[in-house]
């Protein structure tokens, strides 16, 4: 090919790359949604000026429709600067523009096109979307105008749109009142839920509460990158694997609290046991198994309430509502008991205690070095806490104070295999945590439950 | 009426007082003359000589590789230049700001895609730039201070790369930036971390990284200071530099091939600057198509938080961070780069060899070939390891392993001579020895005066290796594994460090020879490092911790 020739067709192809790309550009994705949503509203008015007898006002309702489809395509966004809202959903979402469509209300009854649900609400109405945008309550990527980038259902986009109620914990992130809000019952449910259970016992919310487990104060802003050894790969939701993809929108924080729920948490995180990939053993998840004690509906409550978990936002104080003053009112033992989550490792009502991996105890084989991993697992999997009625009978009061108050570190454990992991569970020292005369109370409580044998004692 | 004729028109209008003002020269007629005008009376073109030598329009001599360079320089000025109207250099709006022009900005992901792949094109052209000039020995008397500048060219076009990774503010960008920026701790004396940086008072808050990054961890003030140098600071250099390294191309005459008989040189217009003209405009395309085809990449908001598993440095140095797993930081990050700069720079002075000049010539250059090309083979192959073979924890997974799979540790490692290494007085052994081996490595190629007998050299060398492995595995202390690795590493690093040298350059000056051999010792001690940690788990041949010097 001579050079003039070469020179002619370059010149050509970088023309049509060119094209090619303004082409593509030009065709993104937003705009067949909002073209369609002008000519529908064109054709509902127009469907109206027909109806309409008034001349005059038919005329004013066809200039109207005339008006509506020869709307300008744009990009549309709300500017919620207070809590840092970019919001592009209306480019598509053009029935919950204000702009567009004033009264947020029509007739259509499919996504994209349709108004937002309930704005006659007094919760829509106490939430203005000009001034709290979208994403603000619905999570989601603002900034995008593609559908899979703005909901969130894209790799790097760790906070995908909340989906059925665990959008309440929405309310929870300035809500300090959500116990009594009309409308975030399923949240206040997940608390109750949470706090029943003992969770608080080893996972403190914001500081308050036990200190085993991670502080969930900011859990729905974990990045995936913390979640152990891509662990996603073992959870099972109704039985079912996760779809396959690292970041896909099923890979959120809500699944991944839901997991603890519905699975057994050593399934979950296994860890490493028997020191395979690390140069000591480390246990399963410590987190006891909850997927006979708590119903789906429940999980999916406190899946709710921990959403709203979030240290990220900037959040201005103003938009925050104070919760209820505590009560001041003295508890009994047993309410010392469940407030501060000792359930969750002696068991509801302090009835049995809950496993303890690898914790030396009654009911285990001998150890032997040369039993198979699998049956060691077994074995090591029937170490349980202490389960207190069996136990207290043999502390006076004050040392059943001093034990509480002191606690009992993890390198005091008996381990039933002395080569598997030290357990994770221990009794923490809760002497800044619960006070003298809570201690008292529980104390007393714990007694008034020992177990007795037939003598009496 | 008057007829309508074009010539007559054409030549009102270049005849015309606003076109003469403008254009220099008259109606172009294709003389000699007009041609040599055309370059003459063009600013841009100026640069150009009138003629060239016919061997310098060959495209399978030069395959256009400084000219696309150059092409991408431009194309990156460009977009760059479009870029910076919809970035703005803080932490709060720079992710907020690439998320617009992906999502908002007319033709904004096309811009930055096309900002991005040429970035990473013009890396892939700068070094076979480097790679056909040294082929072809066209770095040769009277052209070694070209090369020189050529050198530095693509060391800056690395850091310009590298500062630009930075700016998308994303995890990728952070935490390569972070991986690339330690490395700078680790330099010797300046550095916090590096050998004999403590000595002189080096801290984590006034040392050369400090300086590099504008704190102690990457945040804002290293965003400006990246944005800083990629968008003024290092463009400003790479423009000086290039105008001396073109003109320097037009002094020592556009091709170093020799002469042949009956040689007439060509006119640069047309015959030129055409081939400049479509090498261009294919670059173009191909940037242009590869932008509309594919996006580039956008993570996670920087998070100083939360490290990523793994954390990379951008590929173009994955090669080096891939030499941390055998090396530590200051060897890896800092003095190997360093001897790579300066070794290529010296290449034209300790090359005194006459032939090969401006053609492909490996049999004419054995030595200096060779071992061109197995730096190049091993940057790239560091590089291919580092990039595809690395997955969490920086444990090997192989390309098709589910990264989702859990690697064992890696088993514990031991240092030769050092604190806790070989007899009560290993240091004092170690360094004694250690200094005896490299001194007679370097000098005994030189002081055996005979050729040595290549295949029979080898054979006798790599028979005494295999006596040491089979003995290894019949005292039960090595497996196949290890006797492969050391047959293959060993074995090479003495037929690249030692037949090779003792064959070809013995006959060298003591000052050439001497550098030469610690270029080639360095590069060798790289292939023995691996042996000595991938078959027998040694971290440290030598260790002196109270100054930080681990080798």
């Amino acid at each position: 090919m001579s050079y003039r020739k070469l020179f002619i067709a370059s010149n050509a192809l970088m023309l049509a790359a060119f094209v090619w790309a303004f082409a593509k550009d030009f065709a993104a994705p937003w705009r067949p949604y909002q073209k369609k949503y002008y000519e529908m509203s064109a054709d509902v008015l127009e469907k109206k000026a027909a109806a309409e007898k008034d001349a005059k006002k038919a005329a004013d309702l066809r200039a109207e429709a005339k008006k509506m489809r020869r709307s300008p395509m744009e990009i549309k966004q709300i500017i919620a600067g207070d809590l840092g809202r970019f919001d592009r959903c209306v480019t598509c979402h053009v029935g919950m523009d204000e702009y567009t469509n004033p009264s947020l209300v029509n007739d259509f009854k499919e996504n994209p096109y349709k108004s937002h649900p309930k704005v006659d609400a007094a919760l829509v109405k106490a939430h203005p979307f000009t001034k709290f945008g979208c994403t603000s309550c619905h999570s989601g990527q603002g900034l995008a105008t593609t559908v899979e980038g703005a909901h969130g259902w894209v790799k790097h986009w760790e906070k995908p749109m909340l989906k059925g109620a665990s959008i309440q914990g929405s309310c929870v992130k300035c809500h300090g009142n959500f116990e009594t809000l009309k409308g975030a019952e399923i949240a206040a449910q997940g608390k109750k839920v949470f706090n029943k259970h003992g969770c608080q016992g080893c996972h403190a919310i914001n500081g308050v509460g036990g200190v085993i487990s991670v502080d969930l104060g900011d859990i729905a802003d974990k990045p995936f990158e913390r979640i152990a050894g891509y662990n996603f790969k073992k959870v099972r939701i109704d039985g079912k694997e996760l779809p396959n993809e690292h970041h896909d929108s099923h890979w959120n924080i809500q699944n991944w609290i839901l997991a603890h729920l519905v699975n057994d948490p050593a399934a979950v995180t296994p860890n490493d046991p028997f020191a395979h990939y690390n140069a000591e053993p480390i246990p399963p998840s410590g987190m006891p198994d909850y997927t006979k004690e708590i119903s789906r509906a429940d999980a999916d409550a406190v899946v709710a309430y921990l959403s709203g978990m979030t240290k990220e936002e900037v959040i201005p104080y103003r938009y925050h509502v104070p919760g209820p003053a505590p009560r001041q009112t003295a508890l009994s033992g047993k309410d010392v008991y469940a407030k501060y989550g000792c359930q969750g490792c002696h068991g509801l009502d302090a009835k049995q205690g809950r496993r303890r991996f690898n914790a030396a105890g009654e009911g285990q084989k001998e150890y032997d070095e040369k039993m198979p991993e699998a049956e060691q697992f077994e074995q090591m999997n029937l170490g349980i806490e202490p389960t207190l009625p069996n136990l207290v009978g043999t502390y006076t009061h004050e040392e059943l104070v001093k034990k509480i108050a002191n606690g009992v570190p993890a390198t005091e454990a008996k381990k039933w295999s002395p080569k598997g992991p030290m357990p994770m569970v221990y009794m923490p020292a809760w002497k800044d945590k619960i006070s003298k005369s809570e201690l008292d109370a529980l104390a007393t409580w714990l007694k008034s439950i020992a177990k007795k044998d037939d003598s009496g004692f | 009426m008057p007829t309508l004729d074009l010539e007559t028109i054409k030549k009102e209008i270049i005849d015309s007082q606003l076109w003469r003002s403008v254009f220099r020269g008259g109606v172009w007629k294709d003389t000699p003359r007009d041609r040599a005008g055309h370059i003459i009376g063009n600013v841009w073109l100026h640069l150009h000589p009138v003629k060239v030598r016919p061997r310098a329009l060959e495209w399978a001599y030069t395959w256009g590789m400084g000219g696309i360079s150059f092409a991408l320089y431009l194309i990156l000025t460009l977009t760059g230049v479009a870029l910076m109207f919809y970035y703005r250099p803080t932490i709060g709006l720079a992710y907020r700001d690439i998320k617009d022009l992906e999502f908002a900005v007319t033709l904004g992901m096309f811009l930055r895609n096309a900002h991005r792949w040429a970035a990473q094109a013009m890396v892939v052209a700068v070094i076979a730039h480097m790679v056909r000039v040294f082929l072809t020995g066209a770095y040769k008397k009277p052209r070694e201070f070209n090369w020189g500048i050529g050198v530095l060219l693509l060391t800056l076009t690395l850091f310009l790369s590298f500062t630009g990774y930075l700016l998308p503010w994303d995890q990728l960008a952070i935490w390569a930036v972070t991986v690339g920026t330690n490395m700078a701790g680790a330099t010797p004396v300046l550095g916090n971390e590096g050998p004999l940086g403590s000595l002189v008072g080096m801290r984590i808050n006034n040392d050369v990284r400090f300086t590099l990054l504008g704190g102690t961890m990457v945040g804002e003030n290293t965003l400006l200071r990246f944005y800083v140098m990629h968008c003024v600071a290092v463009p400003l250099v790479v423009g000086i530099l290039l105008i001396l390294h073109f003109w320097r191309i037009r002094k020592d005459s556009f091709s170093a091939a020799p002469y042949q008989a009956n040689e007439e040189k060509m006119d640069v217009w047309p015959h030129l600057v055409k081939r400049e003209y479509i090498g261009a405009a294919a670059t173009t395309l191909f940037i242009m198509v590869w932008s509309i085809l594919q996006n580039a990449p956008l993570e996670a908001i920087a998070n100083p938080n939360v490290t990523t598993n793994p954390s990379k440095a951008p590929w173009y140095f994955v090669g080096l961070q891939e030499l941390l797993v055998y090396f530590d930081p200051w060897i890896a990050g800092v003095v190997m780069p360093g001897l790579i700069i300066v070794g290529l720079i010296a290449i034209p002075y300790i090359d005194t060899n006459p032939k090969g000049v401006g053609y492909y010539a490996w049999k004419e250059r054995p030595f200096a070939n060779t071992l061109f090309m197995l730096g190049v083979v091993m940057w790239f192959a560091l590089i291919y390891i580092g990039y595809a073979c690395r997955g969490p924890n920086y444990a090997w997974y192989w390309p098709w392993e589910s990264w989702y799979m859990n690697k064992p540790a890696p088993p514990p490692t031991w240092s030769v001579f050092g604190p806790k290494g070989v007899g009560a007085y290993s240091m004092l052994i170690g360094i004694p020895l250690m200094g005896a081996i490299a001194t007679a490595w370097m000098l005994l190629p030189k002081l055996i005066q005979k050729e040595l007998d290549g295949k029979k050299t080898m054979g006798a060398f790599l028979g005494l290796l295999a006596l040491w492995a089979a003995a290894g595995m019949a005292m039960g202390k090595m497996n196949a594994i290890q006797g492969g690795y050391l047959l293959f590493l060993v074995g090479s690093s003495f037929y690249f460090g030692f037949v090779l040298p003792q064959r070809h350059i013995r006959t060298l000056d003591w000052p050439r020879y001497l550098v030469t051999m610690v270029l080639v010792v360095s590069t060798m001690s790289v292939l023995l490092k691996m042996c000595a940690n991938l078959a027998f788990n040694i971290k440290y041949v030598l260790t002196i911790p109270s100054i930080s010097m681990n080798i």
